[in-house]
């Protein structure tokens, strides 16, 4: 059976670069047709927010990887419901074309039924 | 299930709050480096009956006692740890 | 067991490179394998040959080195991540115009693709973060 793998992203964009470089890794993994699967938690729920200009603090949209995301087979995308509530975010404020965005109630559970998590 | 690895101290990141949300029935906690300080005062209430463990050497190198109910492990043990349980997450912000 | 490490952490900013290479260590004395060490983000400072720690303090990269050959170790530095942060080989140098190489002996350069193959080839991955 194949191992199912889920990247864990957490950290809030631009702020830090571990961000960008988790993404990064994700689309790398899917290129080769080994997307893992993704759950945002924490302030990486922030990282899906609609209308990011980074232009104006001289750095790339973090949105341009999550939009390419469908393009290499990945159309789902997980959110922890906790951590919009928490932030006050709602799934308004975050809308991926092409990906749909799951919310998910029991994050311990969800990592529980992997067999690899990539924590970033 | 999962093996947490914790390795920042609570009174200065949300990294073990993070955690904790995240965690199932029959996960594991380990605190490694800065995550030891959780040792010093309470220990959330929401992990009382999960497996927590510490590296001895962190532990040793802060001063910090180790409390009862925690298991101080050398670094077989922690090997031993991740081969016993899967996924491994780490909590390091 | 086969294990791979993701190092995201610079040796010496933190404990955590030091923490990764312990655990290397302490799975390889217990006979399981590492498959690849995978240093990415600020990991790759793992691999800089110009780091020159004091005499009294542990020299993170020379023990990584020291492993390597040991175990004829896989350690892969996180090409992408590398050139942002300047750890160069030759060959990068001098694609790149830069005026020196700086990447130690034992490890390579090589795409995200190698953490993507870890994942696929080994029974657990742990990560070191910062």
């Amino acid at each position: 059976m194949a191992k199912r793998t889920l990247a864990l992203c957490r950290q809030a964009p631009y702020g830090s670069a571990l961000a960008r470089e988790g993404l990064e890794a994700v689309l790398a993994a899917a290129a080769m047709d080994r997307a893992p699967e993704l759950l945002f938690l924490c302030d990486g729920i922030f990282q899906l927010l609609d209308n990011q200009e980074p232009g104006a603090i001289d750095q790339k949209s973090l949105r341009r990887n999550l939009q390419a995301l469908p393009m290499f087979g990945v159309e789902t995308i997980h959110v922890c419901e906790r951590s919009l509530m928490e932030r006050g975010v709602d799934t308004g404020q975050i809308t991926i074309a092409g990906v749909d965005i799951q919310r998910v109630d029991d994050t311990g559970g969800f990592i529980a039924a992997f067999d690899t998590v990539l924590s970033f | 299930m999962t093996l947490h690895i914790v390795s920042k101290s609570p009174y200065s990141s949300k990294a073990l709050a993070d955690c904790l949300g995240a965690f199932a029935e029959g996960d594991a906690l380990l605190l490694i480096e800065d995550g030891i300080y959780a040792l010093s005062g309470r220990m959330p209430e929401s992990i009382a009956a999960s497996p927590v463990y510490c590296l001895q050497a962190d532990a040793e190198a802060r001063g910090l006692p180790i409390p009862e109910k925690i298991e101080a492990i050398d670094d077989a043990r922690w090997v031993e740890l991740c081969t016993q349980h899967n996924p491994i997450v780490s909590w390091f912000k | 067991m086969k294990f791979s490490l993701a190092v995201y952490s610079a040796p010496h900013s933190s404990q955590s490179a030091a923490s990764a290479l312990r655990f290397a260590r302490a799975l390889l004395e217990q006979g399981h394998q590492l498959y690849r060490v995978f240093f990415y983000c600020d990991g790759v400072h793992n691999g800089s040959g110009l780091a020159a720690p004091p005499q009294d303090e542990v020299d993170l990269v020379g023990e990584w080195q020291s492993l390597q050959r040991e175990q004829q170790l896989d350690l892969v530095v996180c090409i992408a991540a590398a050139q942002r942060r300047g750890v160069l080989n030759e060959r990068e140098a001098q694609r790149l115009e830069k005026p020196a190489a700086n990447l130690a002996e034992g490890f390579e350069l090589a795409g995200l693709g190698q953490l993507a193959d870890a994942l696929v080839n080994s029974d657990r991955l742990v990560t070191f973060g910062d």
